[in-house]
């Protein structure tokens, strides 16, 4: 019997994209690499993460990765996103290993939300 | 099987037949001897292997005396084209076969030009079907051994046997036909195509698993791949699984009456699975529309990731573009020898279904199909620019 590539955190988090769509008119970020699209977006509000939404294209852990991210920074401080690392998620989800660089590409997205963040901050 | 499964993968595999299950525990309790042992039980066992070999003969309307029994279409496919190749050496070292055949066949012949061997690769039309022309002007004068698939196990696509067979004869190449999606599936008469070897397995048509059958036709010589026995005129030596051999037979027995009742069935599920799709936005066939074997559609849409698809299909089990490596998650070589992107290959489904598949199983697959098309076309970004 093959083994089932995926755990109950991955099935919980394909099935249940609590967080999938868009923010109105809050601040996003796009990164694709690896044949993977990832975009993120924010409502801030008071140095919060208030609302965090995210669109993906890619295999089931790509996609739980990006609604586990979601879930866990949504309400966060926006300054905690200068302390994401995949490593806590990739352990969680079970990743394959060979699947780490299509992870990276919500780390790299990550950077680029919290650039765009932090550019919106300042003007 | 979980009742909340809709298992639509036949092509991989058939559930087993309740009259070949009660045949083998017929055989397991009563002749489980060994067919080569030179006493009444002994000659009780042998009695059960002839009376397979009778009812497969039956149902590809050859001599029982013209089987050789294996462990399988894979061991059938290697027995029959590596023990050909080495047995006509003196007759050339090309041999032909098509990029679409599958792996058991492909691997067979990477293994042989290895050794020596040199071997033209056709690549078949965009529906999978090899043009005779094309197969014609591959044949040189040394080539001496070409294998052709009856019926591809991705795309359902039907090749011309007798047309390729006849090519063969007129070129005194040897042909062998993998018939593991083919046997007990659709009419094969072996008697009236020019094929000289023949590669089947049981679990493709509703028998066991771990039991093939290798056609060889009159006068065709191969050599063994396997030495120890006498058993099986030293071609293939072992003793012979005899339940086994006795479910395969029940197999052919049950096949040779339904076929017939079987495509026709398979032809009305597959329209009904055809028109349930065909409206999907971006959709495309992989195979042929009309004319291929009706137990199998391959679909492909390219605007989605084909590992989250068969995720969302669940508890849809049907089989994927990709290779079967989850590591490696290559797009089917198949598909790409039919011209598709590696996006397309990597996003196609294979629907196959058989003689337990309900209508209501299709509805309810087009409307997962649909919904897990829609779910993720929701959840995908525009790609930038």
């Amino acid at each position: 019997m093959s083994a089932d590539p995926y755990n109950s955190a991955v099935r919980d988090c394909f099935w249940g994209t609590l967080h999938s769509g868009e923010v109105a008119g809050g601040i996003s970020a796009y990164f694709e690499d690896q044949g993977m699209r990832i975009r993120l977006s924010a409502g801030v509000a008071d140095g919060t993460i208030a609302e965090l939404r995210f669109l993906a294209w890619g295999c089931p852990h790509v996609i739980a990765a990006t609604e586990t991210f979601c879930r866990q920074f949504e309400g966060r401080p926006v300054a905690e996103l200068g302390q994401f690392k995949t490593d806590q998620i990739m352990r969680n989800l079970a990743v394959p290993v060979e699947k780490t660089g299509r992870i990276l590409v919500l780390e790299d997205t990550v950077r680029s939300l919290r650039a765009a963040i932090s550019d919106r901050l300042a003007t | 099987m979980s009742s909340d499964l809709i298992y639509l993968d036949y092509a991989a595999t058939t559930p087993l037949n309740e009259q070949v299950a009660e045949r083998m525990r017929i055989v397991q309790g009563s002749a489980y001897f060994n067919p080569a042992s030179n006493h009444a039980a002994g000659r009780l066992a042998n009695a059960v292997v002839e009376r397979a070999a009778l009812q497969l003969g039956e149902l590809l309307n050859v001599s029982p005396a013209s089987f050789l029994w294996t462990s399988g279409a894979t061991e059938s496919n290697n027995l029959a084209i590596t023990g050909a190749a080495k047995q006509r050496q003196h007759r050339g070292q090309h041999l032909v076969t098509m990029r679409t055949e599958h792996k058991a066949v492909v691997d067979v012949f990477r293994a042989l030009e290895r050794t020596g061997f040199e071997v033209t690769w056709l690549n078949p039309d965009s529906d999978g079907r090899l043009p005779i022309e094309r197969f014609r002007n591959a044949l040189r004068d040394d080539t001496q051994l070409a294998s052709i698939m009856q019926v591809n196990n991705e795309t359902g696509a039907l090749q011309d046997i007798a047309a390729i067979g006849s090519v063969c004869r007129e070129r005194d190449v040897l042909l062998h036909v993998d018939g593991a999606q083919a046997a007990g599936k659709i009419a094969v008469d072996l008697a009236a195509l020019p094929v000289d070897l023949y590669s089947l397995t049981a679990h493709k048509f509703y028998g066991p698993k771990g039991i093939g059958a290798l056609y060889v036709s009159k006068g065709v010589s191969i050599e063994p791949l396997m030495f120890g026995g006498g058993q099986q005129r030293r071609l293939r030596p072992g003793t012979l699984p005899v339940d086994l051999i006795a479910g395969l037979g029940e197999a052919a027995a049950v096949a040779s009456g339904c076929v017939e009742e079987d495509l026709k069935r398979l032809s009305l599920l597959k329209e009904q699975l055809m028109s349930g799709l065909m409206d999907v936005a971006g959709l495309t066939i992989n195979g042929p529309e009309e004319g291929g074997y009706p137990g199998i559609l391959n679909v492909g849409i390219e605007d989605i990731e084909g590992e989250s698809l068969l995720l969302a299909l669940e508890p849809l089990c049907v089989a994927t573009g990709s290779a079967c490596n989850s590591q490696s998650q290559e797009p089917s070589y198949v598909l790409r020898s039919l011209g598709r992107s590696d996006r397309q290959a990597q996003s196609a489904i294979r629907f196959s279904f058989g003689r337990l598949t309900r209508s209501d199983e299709i509805t309810a697959a087009i409307a997962l199909y649909r919904a897990a098309v829609e779910k993720l076309r929701i959840l995908a970004p525009e790609p930038a620019g």
